[in-house]
């Protein structure tokens, strides 16, 4: 081995740390060519790094696009890259602490509406290729006995989330191709509306939902047996309209592939 | 080698292509990454095209040169998508694409050192008895010289060839396009490969910048990367050929336009190849 060589370790290390631009001591392990110098050869890594990377976030959050510009989301981009490196071997898992990123880093910190378009369009990412479970039909439930309700606990199919949002995001999101890039306005809601992103078979569905439909839906997630599906009614529907209401609430949530079992 | 022919990256830009115009290919090479997932579309797309194709997986994430330990989680979702797809054969690069756990997603080249050499002939002995099968590793195209290095690149995949006994994957793009960066004769490249452990090659397109080419995978084949092919099929007969496209992605049509190339490539040189010893009887 050369007296100037450095380990295989060494080397490496150097290599990342040039390319994460922490350190330029890589410059002088490699060589010009006739026609290139170090540097210009090197920044193809250091370039790309960023590049590829802004990219993968470019069409996992395109409605955080529309809302910053294109300019904007660059340097939005290369702060998240900075602050959370992949450790992901698939680039399918890098912008997963974007939302968190969002709403805990200024400036973006003072428009949360983009924490909460981030957060959306994640959730919509990993209803896509979730773990496909074929929901229950119909009569399956129409097959329980009667006595059997007082202790039934439906289960979600596993791609179904329940968001949150103080902000208009999923009408805004529909709309982000057709307005101009940086353009995409997302209104402040008077009071925070709750919506359901679920995927019932290969195409992904999201609706927004009733007070008391999302009060029940968060007691289903929870496994909580049916009559306390009823319950978690009661601070919106009249007692004696609760079980009606659950019963129907449950008939739509079947017939829209939403749930993947129960259990007795 | 058996027949395997001539196939494309399977890219989900063409799945309904593919569903719509069956048996314009042989064979596709589908990346592992990709379909490490738990469901959804890029399953569903993936198990369909396999009833009808064979394939094989190709991974950009392996890191077999780093110095980090073997990412087990990785090579357990590998092993699942082996035991799924039942490729003919699994690729990943000569490269290392991460360390200190942070994924770079580059094929970052190594030093060609001894040192590399053991690291590297070690771990992918590990891999192959973990899969049980041969692992298929590609040169990947590279713009730094290291001042470290002491073997030309060839020189070392052909010593980890016999030390590890791992097949390769040729990138004749790849070739053209470091001999390009490094300066060095890409027939030079191609004689230093054993022949009998390449299992597949590669074509694709790239960015000339003049000083130095990137490998960017978003234009057609170049004239340059063709020529170089004639010679790979001659050195290499019957190796399976594939068409890599991430960027700029045309429609199935247009690659398969392009596969056709390939095709008339590899028959002109086959038919040439046969007729020569008949040609120099007859001149003899």
């Amino acid at each position: 081995m050369r007296s100037n060589a450095g380990s295989l370790a060494d080397l490496q290390r150097a290599f990342q740390d040039y390319v994460l631009a922490n350190g330029d001591g890589f410059a002088a392990q490699v060589r010009d060519t006739r026609k290139a110098d170090r540097v210009t050869l090197l920044d193809v890594y250091r370039d790309g790094y960023a590049l590829r990377l802004i990219e993968v976030l470019t069409n996992d959050f395109p409605g955080v696009l529309a809302m910053v510009g294109l300019e904007g989301f660059d340097v939005l981009s290369r702060a998240y890259i900075a602050a959370h490196p992949s450790r992901h071997p698939s680039v399918r898992w890098f912008g997963r602490q974007l939302a968190d990123f969002l709403a805990a880093t200024g400036p973006y910190d003072r428009t949360p509406a983009l924490a909460e378009m981030a957060r959306f369009e994640w959730a919509l990412g990993e209803a896509f290729d979730s773990v496909d479970v074929q929901p229950i039909k119909a009569e399956a439930v129409m097959a329980v006995p009667p006595e059997a309700w007082e202790t039934i606990a439906f289960a979600p199919i596993p791609s179904l989330q329940r968001l949150t949002f103080g902000h208009d995001v999923p009408p805004s999101w529909q709309r982000r191709e057709q307005v101009e890039s940086g353009t995409l306005e997302v209104a402040r809601l008077d009071e925070p509306a709750p919506w359901v992103i679920w995927r019932p078979g290969r195409v992904s569905n999201f609706r927004s939902l009733e007070r008391d439909e999302a009060a029940m839906l968060e007691a289903m997630i929870e496994r909580q047996p049916f009559p306390a599906l009823c319950e978690a009614l009661l601070p919106h529907v009249e007692e004696d309209q609760a079980a009606a209401r659950a019963a129907g609430l449950l008939r739509a949530w079947v017939e829209e592939g939403m749930i993947g079992s129960f259990s007795p | 080698m058996e027949k395997v022919g001539f196939g494309l990256g399977l890219r989900h830009e063409h799945y309904e292509e593919i569903l719509a115009a069956p048996g314009q290919v042989e064979w596709f090479e589908a990346l592992s990454e990709n379909y490490m997932v738990a469901g959804g579309q890029p399953l569903h797309w993936l198990d369909t095209i396999r009833r009808d194709y064979p394939m094989a997986l190709h991974g950009v994430s392996l890191s077999i040169g780093s110095i980090d330990p073997l990412d087990e989680q990785y090579l357990r979702d590998l092993e699942t998508l082996v035991a799924r797809v039942e490729p003919m054969w699994v690729s990943d690069h000569l490269c290392f694409t991460g360390l200190r756990g942070i994924n770079m997603h580059d094929l970052l080249p190594l030093p060609y050192t001894e040192e590399a050499l053991n690291h590297v002939a070690e771990r992918v002995m590990r891999v192959q008895d973990r899969l049980r099968r041969r692992l298929v590793l590609e040169n990947v195209s590279s713009y730094v010289t290291y001042a470290a290095s002491e073997l030309t690149e060839w020189t070392f995949i052909a010593e980890l060839c016999k030390r590890a006994d791992c097949d390769v994957l040729l990138d004749v793009n790849n070739v053209f396009v470091s001999a390009f960066n490094h300066e060095f004769e890409p027939m030079d490249f191609l004689r230093g490969i054993p022949r009998e452990r390449v299992r597949q090659f590669h074509l694709a397109g790239h960015q000339n910048n003049g000083t130095h080419i990137v490998d960017t995978h978003d234009h057609p084949i170049i004239d340059g990367v063709w020529e170089l092919y004639a010679e790979a099929v001659r050195l290499f007969p019957g190796t399976p050929t594939m068409i890599e496209r991430d960027a700029n992605i045309p429609s199935y049509t247009e690659l398969l336009a392009e596969l056709d190339v390939a095709r008339n490539i590899a028959k002109r040189i086959t038919v040439r190849e046969a007729a020569e010893p008949a040609l120099s009887g007859a001149e003899g």
